[in-house]
């Protein structure tokens, strides 16, 4: 790699980073912010798990797992149309970094938001109400990974070629809401029937549900560490349709 | 001298419109270079494909010699964009703006604060750096996107509309901030319909109109080119509404225009038609309250080419301005 190579990629880092610190000082450290992130996922965790007799562990690894998936997917799609509206998102379109550079950027803000939330239920399950992680190493990478995934697979929706939130909010929670269903979060995998097992392959959820089982539980469906390998390609694979689709965004002139 | 923007064939469409038509012109490295045009004419399209935020559809365009859609790294870094709608962080402060944009720009660490501080006091906001520019107003906002886009010391500036809007002070401190920049050595890329601001700032001017460049030159060429558009400027008292018909009955005069309480006649002879102007006040009872000639100024030339009147929007073009705006204008 020539010195020329090792500057660009310093640069990058500093610009992916200087990207995330600024959206986490302007966006997400506002108390809105914290408090839709902990509070959707408390109130779906509650909706589906009250009266159904459910372990601590259990329901924590299903907590983790919405948490990490609503929160990280949800800042993006609303971020970036905000910035495309009020004209910031040109600032950052024409500073000298690359598009991968700024999406992830985006992508690690939104990981770095969905980390801190989840340490939020995570520390007063262990603290607070004694619950013993199976494997607490595991726990420690499954929450960023995912966290990381969920994060880029909502950018997919932030980066359609539109100004207005209300445009991606329709597509996001379509698709977000159903893939919950079907993920093994209120269902266990071992428990779906063949067919429904093969459509939630289908969905990035169940590979981070299935990880958090083997972190808190100590047990899963599939193999933690196919899970823990399958969710960083999930990062790359969302973000070649998100630059994509800002490919096409420049064509139309968002 | 080098050219800093070389423009060639340059064609956008949206969709089934067209926007900009096969445009081709050149900018000199260390002038200002002024681009005109009524609302939708295409202005903001050609700076938004100059500035990489958007696809030319056809067409090539090379800054300081790198291809645009090849190579725009090293365009990126030595430009900068102050656009028509000031895009700071609100939920930010001065200081924090101009710090995150230094980072953004790589701006060598030990530098950044002795910079940021000196455009802060430049621009007169070294006191509110600690204020979140939500408080800001308009002119300050304008202030610090400009003192922004220039904290890497970019050696091309595009500024789009930068005045409009403004207090009189504000824009009168930005446009001696532009000269300013002019003269340490910044080409400076001008998108306006302020047709004086243009014709006080810059060196060259291209005029586009329904997306091709209808003329490109100097103010004061353009101006000289035409001379058929001079005219005489007279103020009457009493100021009678009913002065515009009979004056415009005046032999040799082609229109006139009331401009305050000034009535612009224009003729390809204005001295002839001076001894008419007393004669007609004589028999109108009026007095002449001020008499001037004047030669075509850059306002005329644009209305003679554009044939309408500053940020009015012809049929043709209003369609197209909806569309456009729609699609990121």
């Amino acid at each position: 790699m020539s010195r020329g190579w090792i500057t660009r990629l310093q640069d990058e880092i500093s610009q992916a980073w200087a990207v995330a610190v600024k959206d986490v000082r302007v966006y997400y450290l506002t108390p809105p912010m914290i408090m839709f992130g902990l509070m959707l996922p408390l109130f779906l965790f509650f909706s589906f798990s009250i009266k159904r007799e459910i372990g601590l562990e259990i329901g924590l690894a299903r907590l983790l797992a919405l948490t990490t998936f609503f929160t990280a997917s949800s800042a993006g799609p609303v971020i970036i149309p905000l910035e495309r509206r009020v004209g910031t998102y040109d600032r950052l379109l024409t500073a000298p970094m690359s598009l991968t550079t700024l999406l992830l950027g985006k992508t690690l803000v939104g990981a770095f938001f969905a980390t801190l939330v989840s340490a939020v239920p995570l520390l007063i399950s262990i603290l607070g109400l004694g619950v013993n992680l199976a494997d607490p190493g595991l726990l420690l990478i499954s929450v960023p990974l995912a966290s990381l995934a969920f994060s880029a697979f909502g950018l997919v929706f932030a980066s359609i070629p539109t100004r207005s939130v209300g445009n991606i909010m329709m597509p996001s929670t379509l698709v977000r809401w159903p893939l919950m269903f079907i993920s093994g979060i209120f269902i266990p995998l071992e428990e779906m029937a063949p067919w429904a097992r093969t459509l939630a392959y289908f969905s990035p959820l169940t590979y981070a549900q299935d990880l958090m089982n083997h972190a808190v539980l100590g047990k899963g469906f599939l193999n933690p560490w196919i899970d823990a390998a399958i969710l960083p390609l999930l990062l790359i694979l969302f973000l070649i349709p998100a630059a994509r689709l800002h490919h096409r965004s420049r064509v139309l002139g968002y | 001298m080098e050219i800093a923007i070389d423009i060639h064939n340059l064609t956008k469409y949206y969709g089934d419109l067209l926007a900009v038509n096969r445009i081709n012109f050149q900018v000199k490295q260390g002038e200002v270079f002024g681009f005109l045009g009524p609302n939708g004419a295409g202005k903001t399209t050609t700076q938004r494909m100059l500035t990489t935020l958007l696809e030319p559809t056809e067409g090539r365009i090379q800054i300081y010699g790198h291809d645009l859609a090849q190579d725009p790294m090293p365009v990126k870094r030595q430009m900068g964009l102050v656009p028509e709608e000031s895009n700071v962080y609100t939920e930010l402060t001065a200081w924090g703006n101009l710090m995150f944009t230094a980072k953004l720009y790589r701006v060598p660490p030990g530098d950044r604060e002795p910079r940021a501080r000196d455009l802060l006091e430049t621009f007169g906001l070294w006191e509110k750096r600690h204020v979140k520019v939500e408080e800001f107003s308009k002119g300050m906002r304008r202030r610090l996107s400009i003192a922004m886009a220039i904290i890497h010391r970019p050696s091309l500036l595009f500024l789009d509309e930068p005045t409009p809007g403004l207090d009189a002070q504000s824009a009168r401190a930005i446009r001696k901030m532009i000269r300013d920049l002019n003269a340490e050595g910044t080409t400076i890329y001008l998108t306006t319909h302020q047709i004086e601001e243009a014709n006080q700032l810059c060196d060259r001017v291209a005029i586009i109109d329904h997306g091709q460049i209808a003329a490109i030159d100097t103010p004061e060429h353009l101006k000289a080119a035409f001379q058929k558009v001079q005219s005489v400027e007279i103020a009457l008292s009493p100021d009678g509404g009913t002065h515009g018909e009979r004056l415009k009955t005046l032999p040799g005069v082609s229109q006139a225009v009331k401009r305050g309480d000034k009535w612009r006649l224009y003729t390809e002879q204005p001295s002839a038609l001076l001894p008419r102007l007393v004669e007609y006040a004589e028999k109108q009872n009026a007095k002449i309250v001020s008499l001037c000639t004047l030669g075509p100024s850059l306002e005329d030339v644009f209305l003679q080419i554009t044939g309408q009147e500053i940020g009015a929007v012809q049929h043709k073009t209003k369609t197209s301005t909806g569309k456009i705006r729609k699609g990121g204008r």
